[in-house]
């Protein structure tokens, strides 16, 4: 293949573009303007992506070429050529990261008092507590397997952190060299503190271990000792905020040989030859698929080090989330929300009305039901599964559509489901085929005037803990339409109905695709007739290739297209014939950009839409997603204006280049706008131009006899 | 908070193809406003159509559908509720079965009803849609139904029902009978236009339609030429299609199979099979009108069911409804070339005698409506034949299709027509017998009303309302005022008050008013 040919392609592979986007979480652990722990933060999510990305992306193309399947992919690699380049690239990146960790991060900390201790850096009086330490805490839960004719290799978890010890025996005469296995026990935090003075010190679980390993094999002298990780095809596959998940699929015996198969050993330098050949062998790993790293193998528990209490200097500054001065009234919830719409920007501003929402229909005697999609919240604390509870005991009747997630598996954590079922809700465990990613509460309401639906919809989960991290929109409403819709809706994921002709929402598998390919036809032929277009979108991925056929049939139309990518973007930008008029950004920054908002210029007829959906086929196809407009007028401005914002970032924005390269946005002579700031204080000055602007309200108390 | 003013009702339909259930409240101001709609397809039509009962596959699916319909029934506290089934259910010889294990696993009470009711709720939902319509006004207008078993056609004028009757063609039944033949699919086309030609013949017979101006067709295979047709949809609301771009598109559709409507339209394999029967039966029936386009309406049954479910509408209704009976009763009479002033004079001394007579018969406002209407047609058994004529107009009045009454009315007038004269009701008599009791003691008492109202119009009576009952011991007088001789009634209400006076137990008499001038 030529280079001529790779530009001659709008196509843009997905992994190494999603590798783009590692590379720039990474760049912000980089970034020395980040505050310390921020950049451990950044460090530790480029790791565990990482992970993710071989258990999932690599996993399943080694599954393609060893069925022998070499079909290329759009941008005309196949199966083979991807797995190499993603070798070489995270070849590269991981190689960076470990430089970065040893050279940058290790010292920056050191810096704020904060440190990792190893080898010689730590002295008599450490050395003394962490051998305590490890006869007291460790050694009890250790479980050495040696490896040999009698004992076979043990299975190792995914991903677990294992010693492997090179032992030969102390009695004469054998001198034959055996290979041990120590799992480092997950219940002990892997990184232990070290006390001295007034200074935080930390020691890696694993160092305590290494340093004792000889007293788990008497009789035997430990000849070299090093850690690995293996990493195994488990069939997962990613959501959208980057967790892993299991993929929905029939039992099958091929599935089953699948599963398990190596994807990735991970070796710790330095490690000889010998212990390298034996583990591998032993492992049946290729060689390919092995890497060597020179640091933590798995730094993930550093995340512990960047949550900790305190230390906020060291920490972007916080940005409280803002209550709506709506909200701030004594006021029934319902009372607003019949009044106008409410749209909510999260986490700029409070997710609390959400959670007042289903807590208030959960109180009100007037409400008749609730009916709840359930992604992922934040376990059996959650507030609003506590108020969908009290609902379904109070006998409201409550519907509840959960997508158990490979993380709850795992837990065992569907404890909270099934109380919600014995308090009498309706509890429904996804649907044959496709997972509920829809978010959407219906609250339905007696009045006085009759029947009235309340309703809110949202681009994020009903998570309050990660409202206060991702970027999502929401809109709380009252309108007819939409709460026909939403019936209609509810009783076709419960199976009571065949979905039905909606008048607001576009529902994903049920032509979702289409009205987005309506749509930006709709751009095409306006710029074509000379009227106005433009399409500005937002979203985590952009992957579908029938969408970005279009969105280059419409920049060849003439239409200027604006898009806000945060991750995978496999559409080609700046292509001479097919996207030259198609401009990709990337924000990546403390705010994980989860909205997915789309603004179509429409001739002046502006329309703003929201969505739970990314356009990837796996979203428009797999899953029940939504899209709904955005009719308020203050609302879709709101909306258009948070979209503009994004594109004026010069701090954390980059720019995708016609190679799939990306370049950091610089300020060059405009002002430094770094939009997850530049958001948060214009929706303070909002609330506060409306606060001031709102009149007092004197209200009579009315006697009981006038 | 005071309770909440609004009512809410729902209507379920279990139909050939699929089961449906609206849910609506109704408004203070009486308007009805729709909250939820819900379709379930289960194909009870397919059993009922081919092997002539119903599966305990279709059966469970209809109980399970029928389950998670009611729990949305719940979520709303719906306060009145109306379950009907049509042709599927009606034709099954199992259809007991099926409605006790409805409403055993439910609780919902499923009634079976038949063409003339479907009829009747289809026109009030259609009427309801179409209010204002100019095309509706004056001319005469054929509203054409399309069911998975049969089909609805009711002439109307200036709104109004004349006549309309239920025809066993029906989407799912013809597609039924094509697929015994593997054909090719042009001659599977021409075997389907065929059949639909056939039934024609028969509907022509006994509905009129080339007066008409304007053409109502209702159903989901019409609906949907409503939204595919450019520039036709429009939400809720009727649509029209000219004549011609429907006969286009109704013969594009036929010219494609099974598996391309599936794929070109993205319809679900049940509706694109029933769509090419549906449609070439809209179109031969259009052709047979003179209206240059179709209305498409978005009326179901269930609209016409909630309009009746509704509290306010129900005395309006009731007023329109016997006016509409009516005069379809009328229309039925001049087919059959009946004396309209006999029978609107007979029909008025009936009602001035039933009204008269409550408190003897005791009898209610749906008993009097059969009364006017076996009043109307009891004679036009003379259309046959004189002699025996009171047999001949029960049996047409019993087979024909009358808007707005159920066949088991239609058998209590007919059997009152027939007792118009000669013979009184007796266990000899099966017609008679084929009633359950409180049935036959309605008929006689009808019947003794009704043989008295005709014999007392011999010309005499100048208004009927001139009589006056008056009550002397065991005897009823009738006092009939402004007349001065009524010896030719006198005579004849001897030989005809017989029935009379064994039903009611007292002897009634003829009498002129004293002139008190």
């Amino acid at each position: 293949m030529t280079d001529r040919q790779i530009q001659a392609n709008p196509f843009l592979n997905r992994e190494v573009s999603w590798l783009e986007f590692n590379r720039r979480v990474l760049e912000e652990a980089e970034d020395p303007k980040n505050p310390i722990l921020e950049r451990i933060r950044f460090f530790c999510i480029f790791h565990s992506n990482l992970d993710e990305f071989f258990m999932v992306r690599v996993a399943s193309l080694m599954r393609l070429i060893h069925d022998g399947d070499s079909t290329p992919d759009s941008a005309g690699l196949t199966p083979y050529q991807q797995l190499e380049l993603i070798r070489e690239m995270v070849r590269d990146l991981e190689q960076a990261s470990y430089s970065l960790y040893n050279d940058k991060l290790l010292p920056a900390l050191a810096k704020a008092k904060l440190r990792i201790l190893a080898g010689e850096s730590l002295t008599v009086s450490h050395q003394k507590h962490l051998d305590e330490y490890f006869e007291s805490e460790v050694y009890p839960v250790l479980t050495p397997v040696a490896i040999d004719a009698s004992h076979p290799f043990p299975h190792l978890a995914n991903l677990s952190f294992n010693l492997a010890v090179l032992l030969v025996s102390e009695k004469k005469g054998d001198s034959e060299r055996r290979l041990a296995i120590v799992q480092q026990p997950g219940r002990i935090p892997a990184l232990c503190r070290v006390p001295d003075g007034d200074e935080l010190q930390f020691c890696w679980l694993s160092e305590v271990i290494r340093r004792n390993v000889s007293r788990l094999f008497s009789g035997y002298k430990v000849l070299e000792v090093a850690g690995f990780r293996l990493t195994r095809d488990a069939e997962l596959e990613l959501d959208d905020e980057g967790a892993v998940d299991y993929v929905r699929m029939l039992e099958s015996e091929l599935r089953k040989r699948r599963i398990g198969r190596p994807i990735r050993l991970e070796l710790e330098e330095p490690m000889t030859v010998e212990l390298r050949e034996l583990l591998r062998a032993r492992l049946g790993v290729e060689e390919s698929s092995v890497l060597t790293v020179r640091g933590p193998l798995d730094p993930r528990p550093l995340l512990r080090l960047a949550e900790m209490q305190g230390f906020d200097h060291l920490r972007f500054s916080p940005q409280p989330p803002l209550l709506q001065p709506v909200f701030r009234q004594e006021r029934n919830i319902f009372d607003i929300v019949r009044e106008a719409d409410v749209l909510l920007h999260h986490p700029y501003e409070s997710f609390d009305p959400v959670i007042e929402f289903v807590e208030a229909a959960a109180e009100d005697p007037d409400v008749l039901a609730i009916k709840q999609t359930l992604y992922r919240i934040s376990g059996a604390g959650s507030p609003v599964l506590r108020a969908l509870i009290r609902a379904a005991e109070s006998g409201k009747q409550v519907t509840v559509l959960v997508e158990l997630t490979a993380r709850f598996d795992e837990e065992g954590n569907i404890g909270w489901a099934r109380t919600l079922e014995e308090a009498g809700a309706h509890v429904l465990y996804g649907l044959a085929g496709l997972k509920v990613h829809a978010k959407i509460t219906l609250v339905i309401r007696r009045e006085l005037a009759g029947i009235r639906r309340y309703i809110h919809l949202g681009t994020g989960n009903y998570n309050e803990r990660t409202a206060r991290v991702y970027a999502d929109f929401g809109i709380l409403t009252a309108a007819d339409d939409f709460g026909a819709d939403a019936s209609g809706l509810f009783n076709a994921i419960t199976g009571y109905s065949e979905p039905p002709e909606f008048h607001r929402l576009t529902m994903a598998p049920a032509g979702m695709r289409e009205k987005i390919i309506s749509l930006i036809r709709r751009e095409a032929d306006r710029a074509k007739s000379g009227q106005h277009s433009g399409i500005i979108a937002k979203m985590n991925s952009l992957v579908d290739p029938l969408i970005i056929q279009e969105l280059c049939a419409a920049s060849n139309a003439g239409v200027s297209i604006q898009l806000s990518v945060r991750g995978v973007c496999c559409l080609r930008p700046g292509l001479p014939g097919f996207s030259e008029n198609i401009r990709v950004i990337s924000v990546v920054d403390r705010y994980l950009e989860h909205s997915r908002a789309f603004v179509f210029k429409n001739g002046g007829d502006t329309e703003v839409y929201l969505s739970s959906a990314d356009w990837m086929p796996r979203n428009l196809d797999k899953r029940v997603e939504l899209m709904f407009p955005v009719v308020d007028e203050s609302s879709k401005q709101r909306v258009i204006g948070a979209l503009q914002a994004q594109f004026a970032d010069n701090q954390k924005a980059r720019l995708l280049l016609p190679d799939g390269g990306y370049k950091r946005i610089t300020p060059g002579r405009s002002e430094p706008l770094r939009v997850q700031e530049y958001l948060y204080q214009r929706i303070q000055e909002e609330h506060y131009r409306a606060v001031s602007v709102t009149p007092v309200r004197f209200e009579p108390i009315e006697g009981s006899g006038a | 908070m005071p309770a909440p003013v609004t009512t809410i009702l729902s209507a379920i339909d279990i139909g050939s193809s699929a089961i449906r259930m609206d849910i609506a409240e109704v408004r203070p101001d009486g308007s009805i406003h729709l909250l939820d709609s819900l379709k379930k397809g289960v194909q009870l039509g397919k059993d009922a159509f081919t092997q002539g009962w119903l599966s305990e596959e279709s059966i469970r699916a209809a109980c399970a559908a029928l389950r998670d319909f009611k729990k949305v029934m719940d979520s709303y506290g719906v306060a009145r509720y109306r379950a009907v089934a049509t042709s599927a259910v009606r034709e099954s010889t199992n259809s007991d079965t099926f409605l006790d294990r409805v409403l055993m696993s439910t609780g919902l009470d499923v009634e079976v009803i038949d063409g003339p009711e479907e009829n009747r709720l289809t026109y009030i939902a259609v009427l309801e849609s179409l209010r204002g319509m100019p095309e509706l006004e004056n001319a005469q207008a054929l509203l054409v139904e399309i069911g998975g078993g049969s089909t609805d056609v009711t002439l109307l004028r200036a709104g109004e029902p004349l006549q309309s009757g239920t025809f066993p063609l029906g989407s799912i039944r013809l597609r039924e009978a094509m697929n015994h033949a593997s054909r090719t699919h042009e001659q599977q086309i021409r075997l389907l236009k065929r059949q639909i030609g056939n039934l024609l013949t028969n509907i022509k017979r006994s509905i009129p339609m080339k007066d008409a101006s304007c053409y109502i067709a209702v159903g989901g295979e019409v609906r949907f030429v409503g939204k595919v047709l450019p520039g036709t949809a429009r939400d809720g609301a009727p649509c029209v299609v000219s004549r011609d771009a429907f006969a286009e598109f109704a013969d594009s559709v036929a010219r494609l199979t099974v598996e391309a409507l599936v794929q070109k339209y993205s319809l679900s394999y049940l509706d694109a099979e029933t769509l090419t029967p549906a449609l070439l039966a809209v179109l031969q029936l259009l052709k047979e009108t003179q209206s240059p386009n179709v209305i498409i309406s978005g009326a179901s049954i269930r609209a016409g069911m909630l309009q009746d479910l509704a509290p306010e509408e129900k005395g309006k209704r009731r007023k329109q409804l016997t006016k509409q009976i009516l005069s379809a009763a009328r229309s039925l009479g001049r087919k059959y070339q009946y004396d309209e002033n006999h029978a609107e004079r007979v029909r008025e001394l009936a009602e001035v005698l039933f009204d008269e007579l409550k408190a003897e018969h005791g009898l209610d406002e749906t008993d009097r409506l059969y009364l006017q209407v076996a009043a109307l047609l009891h004679d036009i058994g003379l259309f046959i034949n004189p002699r025996s004529h009171h047999k001949h107009s029960y049996y047409l009045v019993s087979t024909s299709d009358l808007f707005g009454l159920r066949r088991r009315e239609l058998e209590i007038i007919a059997n009152v027509a027939r007792y118009h004269r000669r013979a009184l009701p007796q266990r000899g008599h099966t017609a008679y017998m084929s009633l359950d009791r409180d049935e036959r003691v309605v008929v006689s008492k009808l019947a003794a009303i009704l043989r008295v109202a005709n014999t007392l119009d011999k010309g005499q009576l100048q208004k009927a309302t001139d009589l006056k009952l008056s009550r002397e011991g065991d005897q009823l007088v009738l006092v009939a005022q402004n007349v001065s001789d009524l010896t030719m009634e006198r005579v004849a209400l001897a030989g005809r008050c017989d029935l009379f006076n064994e039903v009611f137990g007292k002897k009634l008499t003829l009498r002129e008013a004293a002139k008190t001038a």
